[in-house]
This record gives C-alpha cells, sequence and structure tokens, in this order.
C-alpha cells in the first residue's frame, strides 16, 4: 500500500507545474483585431469560455503544441489588452485528441455539450474534423479549423469555418505562377497515396496542372513512413521533366528532395503544404536550393504585414523557438474568435456565428483577412522559391 | 447518469465504450482458444465499409448493413481461417498482422484497381480520403442490445460441448485431438465467430463516428482490440468486456490532467499490468494482490490464470 501511495504522491506532486506565462499589464495596443471596427463590449460576462481541441499528444504533438502555444498568446494578449472589455476574460480550455477521431468526437462532445462553450477552435486533423465537426453543427455552435486543409470541411454546416486555406487555394496560384515564370510544360507527379492530406494535395495539383496546360509525364506513389524514394525518383527523372511536383507530409518531403538531388536531379522541386516547414529547409540544407512552395504564411515571408513580424517577435520571446504556419493560423483564429465575440457584443452561439461570417478585411499575420460566402479564409497565399536556404517570393527572384 | 457525465464520460464516450467491449469479446474467443490472431483489425475494417456501402450507396437501414457486413467478414474468414490457423503462436499474430496489412491496401488501392479492370471510373472506397458525411444513425440502445446478446450467447457457450472443446484446444491440442475432438473445425469456427463481432463492431462504430479510412483499421487498432481482452483478462468473458470499457473511459476521465494525461493513464496500465497479471477481471490475480498487501507469504496454491 506504501508503494501505492507513494506513487500517486509523486503525481499530485508534478501536477501543479503548469505552464505560466509571464504577462505585461501595461501592454501598448496590439496590433491586430477591431478596435476601431466594434466598440468595447459591455455585455458580455466575467469569463468567456472556447474550447479547443488540439493534438497535444502522440505523433500529431508536432503540430498540435504549435497550435496550443499559439493560442494562448494570443489569449494572453487579449486579456491583457482587455479586447473584450474591462470585467470579461477569454479562457480557452484545451482539450487534447491526440490525433485519434474517438477522442476529437469525445473533446467535442465534452467541450458543448457539457461545458458550453462559446465555440471552439479545432480540432487539429482533417480527419477529426469530418468526425467531430458535426457534433458542434448538430449544437448550433461555431467550430473554426485552424489547420484543415482538405476539401468540403465546410460543407459540413453553416456553423464549421476554417482560417487555414484548402489546398485549392494554395497549389493553383503556385502552379500558375511557377508555369508563367519557369515556362513549365512538362512534369513529373510524385505522391503519398494512402493519406488524406496528401492524396488531396495531389488532386490539386493534378486538377492546376491539367488547367494550365502542362503535361503529366509520369505520375508515380509512396506510402506513410517510406524511407526509400530511389525508384520512384529514378522512373521520374528518366522522363525528363521541366520540375518535380511532390505532395508529400515533412518527414518524407524531407527524404524525397534529398534523394532527388543525389540522383542528380537540379531542377524546380514544386511542393504542398507539407514542404512549408522550418524542419524542411534546416534538414535538406543545400539541397533545397529551388525549392517551390506554395503556403498560407512563412516564417521566412520577406514581406510580411507588421502584425506577422510583431507575432514572430512575441512567439520567439514566449516559447524560444520560431512559430510556423500551424501557429500563425492558430494564432490569428483565436484572434478572429475573440474578434467575433467582441463585435456580437454577446456569448449568444448564433449571434457570434453571424458576427465571425461578417468579419471581413481583418488585418492579421497572414495578412488581410476575410470569410467568403461559404466560411472559407480569403487571403493571398503565398508562392515561394528557396534561395540561398532561405524562402524568396517566388515573383520576385525570378523576375530579375 | 449524472455522475457519469460528471467524471466526463458522456453518452458517445459511453458508445465507445460499449463498442470496444464487443471489439475486446472477439479477441477474447479467440485467445480463449489459444490462437494469438490479430486479424480483428482487418475483419472489422471489412465490416465498416461492407456496412457503410450497403447503407450509402445502396440506402439499406442499418440493420442490413450490420448483417451484411457480419456475413461478408464471416464469409472471408474460411479463405484466411484453413491455411492462417495452421500457424501458432507468434507465427500466428505475424501471419494475421499480414492479413491486416493486406486489407488495408486493397481497401485503399480498390477504386483504382476495380477502374482498372471495369474501364469505369469507381469511387466506392475512395481511397485514403476515406468514406465522410456518414449518419450517425448507430444509437445507444443498439449497442447494449447487441452486447446483451453477445454476452448472453458466450454464457451458452461456455457451457456447451463446443465451449468445453475450446478451452480443451487452448490447452493441448493434441490431446484435444485424441479426445475425437475435430481441432481444425473447432479453430476455424471460433475465427469466423470473432471476425463477425469484430465486423459488427466495425459496421456499428462506422455509423458513429460519420466517417471510416483505411487507416483507422491498421496495426495501431489491432494492438488495441488485443489490450482490451489482455489487460481485462482472458479467464472469463467479462475480463474483456471490462477491459474495453476501461481502457475506453480512462483517457476521458483523466482529461483533467491536462499534458499529465499519458503519464497517468499509462502509469495506471503500468500498475495493473504488475500488480494484476492475469488481467483485471482474474479472480486468482486478486486474492494474489491481496495477500501480498496484507504482506502474508504466498502459498504454492495461488497461480495466476495463464491464457
Amino acid at each position: 500500500m506504501k508503494k501505492l501511495l507513494s506513487i500517486l504522491m509523486v503525481f499530485a506532486l508534478l501536477l501543479p507545474v503548469t505552464a505560466t506565462f509571464g504577462q505585461d499589464d501595461t501592454m501598448e495596443q496590439p496590433l491586430v483585431g477591431f478596435w476601431e471596427q466594434c466598440p468595447t463590449p459591455e455585455n458580455l460576462p466575467e469569463t468567456v469560455n472556447v474550447g479547443a481541441i488540439f493534438g497535444l499528444s502522440e505523433a500529431v504533438a508536432v503540430y498540435g503544441t504549435a497550435q496550443q502555444n499559439a493560442v494562448q498568446l494570443a489569449v494572453d494578449e487579449i486579456n491583457a489588452s482587455h479586447y473584450l472589455g474591462e470585467n470579461s476574460a477569454l479562457v480557452v480550455m484545451f482539450e487534447d485528441s491526440a490525433g485519434n477521431r474517438d477522442q476529437a468526437i469525445a473533446a467535442m462532445t465534452k467541450l458543448v455539450e457539457e461545458d458550453g462553450v462559446v465555440a471552439v477552435l479545432g480540432p487539429t486533423l482533417s480527419s477529426e474534423a469530418f468526425a467531430a465537426d458535426p457534433v458542434a453543427q448538430e449544437n448550433s455552435t461555431v467550430v473554426m479549423g485552424v489547420s484543415n486543409t482538405a476539401n468540403g470541411i465546410t460543407e459540413m454546416g453553416d456553423y464549421v469555418f476554417r482560417d487555414s486555406l484548402p489546398e485549392g487555394a494554395v497549389i493553383p496560384g503556385t502552379i500558375a505562377q511557377a508555369a508563367e515564370i519557369l515556362g513549365l510544360a512538362k512534369v513529373g507527379l510524385f505522391y503519398g497515396n494512402d493519406d488524406d492530406f496528401t492524396v488531396s494535395g495531389y488532386e490539386v495539383f493534378k486538377a492546376a496542372l491539367e488547367e494550365n496546360g502542362i503535361e503529366i509525364l509520369s505520375e508515380e506513389t509512396f506510402a506513410k513512413g517510406d524511407v526509400d524514394f530511389n525508384a520512384q525518383l529514378t522512373n521520374l527523372i528518366a522522363a525528363e521533366p521541366d520540375a518535380l511536383v511532390v505532395s508529400a507530409l515533412a518527414a518524407e518531403a524531407t527524404q524525397i528532395i534529398l534523394q532527388a538531388r543525389a540522383l542528380g536531379y537540379e531542377g524546380p522541386i514544386i511542393g504542398g503544404n507539407g514542404f512549408n516547414s522550418p524542419a524542411v529547409l534546416r534538414d535538406t540544407g543545400a539541397d533545397s536550393e529551388g525549392l517551390i512552395v506554395g503556403g498560407a504564411w512563412n516564417y521566412g515571408n520577406p514581406n510580411p504585414t507588421e502584425s506577422s513580424v510583431q507575432f514572430v517577435e512575441m512567439y520567439e520571446a514566449a516559447y524560444e523557438m520560431s512559430p510556423d504556419q500551424f501557429a500563425a493560423q492558430a494564432y490569428t483564429g483565436a484572434w478572429l474568435m475573440a474578434t467575433a465575440i467582441r463585435c456580437a457584443d454577446s456569448t449568444d452561439r448564433t449571434a457570434v456565428r453571424d458576427s465571425l461570417a461578417g468579419i471581413a478585411d481583418f488585418d492579421s499575420p497572414l495578412g488581410v483577412f476575410s470569410f467568403d460566402e461559404d466560411r472559407n479564409p480569403v487571403h493571398d497565399p503565398i508562392a515561394q522559391i528557396v534561395v540561398d536556404g532561405k524562402f524568396q517570393p517566388l515573383a520576385l527572384v525570378m523576375g530579375e | 447518469m449524472e455522475f457519469l457525465r460528471s467524471i466526463g464520460i458522456t453518452e458517445i464516450v459511453m458508445q465507445f465504450m460499449l463498442i470496444n467491449a464487443i471489439l475486446g469479446l472477439s479477441m477474447y474467443l479467440v485467445l480463449y482458444t489459444g490462437m494469438f490472431s490479430l486479424a480483428n483489425a482487418g475483419f472489422m475494417s471489412i465490416g465498416a465499409y461492407t456496412g457503410v456501402i450497403l447503407t450509402q450507396n445502396f440506402n439499406q437501414p442499418l440493420w442490413v448493413g450490420l448483417i451484411g457486413g457480419m456475413v461478408v467478414a464471416g464469409v472471408l474468414a474460411v479463405p484466411i481461417g484453413l491455411p492462417v490457423l495452421r500457424l501458432k503462436d507468434i507465427y500466428l499474430a505475424i501471419a494475421t498482422i499480414g492479413f491486416g496489412e493486406v486489407v488495408r491496401i486493397l481497401i485503399l488501392n480498390f477504386d483504382t484497381l476495380a477502374g482498372s479492370i471495369t474501364g469505369e471510373s469507381v469511387r466506392l472506397t475512395r481511397g485514403a480520403l476515406g468514406i465522410t458525411g456518414i449518419p450517425k444513425i448507430t444509437e445507444t440502445w443498439h449497442l447494449l442490445a447487441f452486447l446483451v446478446v453477445t454476452g448472453f450467447i458466450m454464457i451458452r457457450l461456455h457451457r456447451s460441448r463446443f465451449g468445453r472443446a475450446m478451452a480443451a484446444v487452448r490447452q493441448d491440442e493434441p490431446a484435444a485431438a485424441n479426445m475425437g475432438i475435430n481441432v481444425v473445425y473447432t479453430k476455424n469456427m471460433v475465427f469466423i465467430m470473432s471476425a463477425v463481432l469484430a465486423a459488427a463492431a466495425g459496421v456499428l462504430k462506422a455509423h458513429l463516428t460519420r466517417t471510416i479510412s483505411p487507416g483507422d483499421y491498421g496495426f495501431d487498432q489491432a494492438v488495441s482490440i488485443l489490450a482490451f481482452a489482455v489487460l481485462g483478462g482472458t479467464s472469463t468473458w467479462v475480463g474483456p468486456l471490462v477491459g474495453g470499457f476501461v481502457l475506453t473511459a480512462l483517457p476521458e476521465i483523466l482529461r483533467d490532467f491536462k499534458q499529465y494525461r499519458g503519464i497517468v493513464n499509462g502509469s495506471i496500465l503500468l500498475l495493473v499490468i504488475v500488480y494484476l497479471p492475469g488481467g483485471m477481471v482474474n479472480p486468482a490475480g486478486w486474492s494474489q494482490m491481496w495477500a501480498r498487501l496484507r504482506g502474508k507469504k504466498q502459498g504454492d496454491t495461488l497461480t495466476t490464470e495463464v491464457s
């Protein structure tokens, strides 16, 4: 019994060690937010509860932790600047889904039906969103994905939003720009065929290539977790494409770049969202030269908005690491939700939905942000090329 | 009910608990017969896809989907079981893991494969993207009724000649054969029953989570199903039931632990494994632990149940 007790004691001692972040009460007014457009709300309760479902454990924690950090950063900022009024504070209840559908459904049910939150951010993965978002929709509660890029997310209902650009909004622009500037005529297409993210990326790539009249010389596939891509890459390169178009997640993307270069391929490699990660650049080093990536936001964006610069500074100061696209989208998501509540001046779920749907020309780290009529985000994606180990705007570099 | 909700067990969690209990029972059947098979996740996906295609593409009610999924999985279990069940122990485990992977990759590429054979564009399993937008039509009472019927069959089974044959096959195959038990028949029959149960759980769950994709039924799921049975204990059929309940409910109950949830969850499971080696529902294991806690010397009469 003693042994058992002592083990329990250790856990009891561990519990209070929760992360706290220093807050500065005398903060200047943040650059983000509808400070002028909407008056300071007066009817909000002392605490406004918003839920957040992110993958905070298992493999998906790579994304989920960055999202939690970014949302917490935004919440601290919102409360320190009294964005929701003098006496109201935004409280985000984080729930872990572990990248698992069952847990995402359970977490959504708990937040929406038990905790009575005003709205929910997340879940991290599109596959979780397809399972969990209908729960929010049935309860007339806003759910906003901050990293769901699959097609059809917002078709689940009028309470389902997202602030993450779907692949369909990023890739066609990247392909069109690359085709025009590089004069692409024929490419090789390479994608992971057992993952919903890489398959939907592939479908969009294929449609965009056809639209731009670019010939697909050959298509090759790989599976999640593969480490050797030499056979497929050899076939693709043998057809002498103008560019390699690849739909992959970050882990495979790194190996694909390294192995393609090792096989002597020197042309451009065009990638989707999965390549838009500081880790890919770091791990591929000089081999990433000529990599073309479309994305919603990038740390290395040479033309950031003022709020983007401020966000990067604050994120680095708080967490001692650089934010990625997921962090930027989660941060913007938290601000959008707070803005919807501020402008609605109410915690009524339907009022918040209507207010959120009406947000337009919102200055955020992602750029000037609006929702379209399908509750999908509208802001300029960036097409970028790696030069000297850094992302540069494609148009700028190639226009010279 | 109020109490359950307050500790995080909402209706949907309860539904998952019931489904995982069914999966635990499907695993229990094969373990009780001495077969270390990890094919249940594969049969679960066969059931789920058959059921969903029946309810979505052919507009059938849930019960048709349920029976359809069970029948297809049961029929497919025959050609799989006949050769594979000649293997034993770890070799059987490896072969059945292989079966699970084959099912996953077949479903993943089904549309392309069928398309290349028929020459038309097929959209049935929808590859890696999976099927989304399945209506949520599984109710708690469906699951409860299914579990009660299954429990009843389990009780009857243990008292029947066939149930005794299952135990005999587990304990000593040659001896069982010498006593006139048809070992091949017994093993295959149990394999089919296990597949049918797993498929039913697959159909019911698909109509609860609204979306399925091949990745849901991979090695992870196979190991989870094994864990329901092993952690619950395989000395009686109640064990896997409790195992399914506890393993599903625990992560939800522990939500208040925030980032320490995984550690606490893992620690509790570790304590169960260390102190109750025969599983949670195992009278011998409990009395052994009771003796240990009271500081008594263990007698030779206390033995753990080995399955």
